[in-house]
């Protein structure tokens, strides 16, 4: 088995930077278990739904709310895709009406978190991710730098962003410098 | 600014999604043997004011294809609905 790098592995250095006080802003990082993504065609909720219910989870789900049972996460991405992380190899289950694509080393996870959390989320993002809207447990794609993220919001203000591997290093710089003036405390990797 | 309801990802900025062209042309049958037909449809499009069909592509969202009535006098967007969905 091939050990997976991550793009961070060289920029994620630990330390404490930007303003001074408390750390505003929290970034690190974590590898990412198995990521796969399952698509299909017209019968796609029903096929889904088998191999759902082998991860134990029930049904589909709707597009804002991520789906949680033990270590498998599952985000319903569009109306015929759904996006899997800690479920293991699912190259068994593609079929004529499923197909299974394995992006474990295709997406980087930059962990957010920290007072200010929010705040540097509205700098880089068009959408209300105020708490009031934006709250644990949902999630939204949209665009950081141009590039398409998944932002998952995982407590009051601790999200978890998977990027495009092949961007994650250039994300990691947006994130880095907008936390800046914030107060940045940078954790290893994990 | 515009901004696009899309059906899966809620109200998002013009910003996240790719104009993707006009939405009212129809191809014609694929048996049509006159060029007139097919120059229209590859070539001619009319330049309304006012309400339009258009294409856009939820580049940086969930990239589902989508119909936007686009008044192209004032901007104002109407029903946004996934193209899939759209009766031809
Ligand atoms: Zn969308």
């Amino acid at each position: 088995m091939v050990e997976a790098l991550s793009p961070l592995k060289t920029v994620c250095a630990p330390g404490r930077y930007g303003a001074d006080g408390e750390a505003g802003i929290v970034l690190g990082t974590r590898a990412i278990r198995s990521l796969w993504q399952i698509a299909g065609w017209a019968d796609f909720e029903t096929a889904a739904a088998d191999l759902l219910g082998v991860l134990g989870l029930n049904g589909l789900g709707d597009y804002r709310t991520a789906r949680v049972a033990g270590a498998v996460t599952a985000w319903r991405i569009a109306p015929d895709k759904v996006l899997i992380e800690g479920c293991g190899d699912l190259t068994g289950y593609g079929s004529a009406d499923l197909a299974v694509l394995d992006l474990s080393h295709a997406r980087t996870l930059i962990d957010l978190g920290g007072p200010a959390a929010r705040d540097l989320l509205t700098q880089i993002v068009t959408v209300d991710v105020r708490a009031a809207t934006f709250k644990p447990g949902a999630f939204l794609q949209t665009g950081i730098h141009g590039v398409g993220v998944l932002i998952h919001c995982i407590g009051s203000d601790d999200f978890e962003i998977y990027v495009p591997s092949t961007w994650a290093e250039s994300l990691w710089e947006v994130f880095c410098e907008n936390a800046l003036p914030h107060g940045l405390l940078v954790n290893g990797a994990g | 600014m515009i901004r696009i309801d899309c059906p899966v990802c809620g109200l998002r900025n013009e910003t996240e999604f790719a104009y993707g062209g006009d939405a009212t042309v129809r191809r014609p049958a694929m048996d049509e043997s006159e060029m007139g037909p097919w120059r229209d449809y590859v070539f001619i499009r009319d330049n309304p004011r006012g309400w339009h069909r258009e294409y856009w592509h939820h580049v940086q969202g969930c990239r589902q294809w989508l119909v936007v009535e686009r008044n192209t006098l004032t901007h104002e967007v109407g029903t946004c609905r996934l193209a899939r969905e759209v009766a031809e």
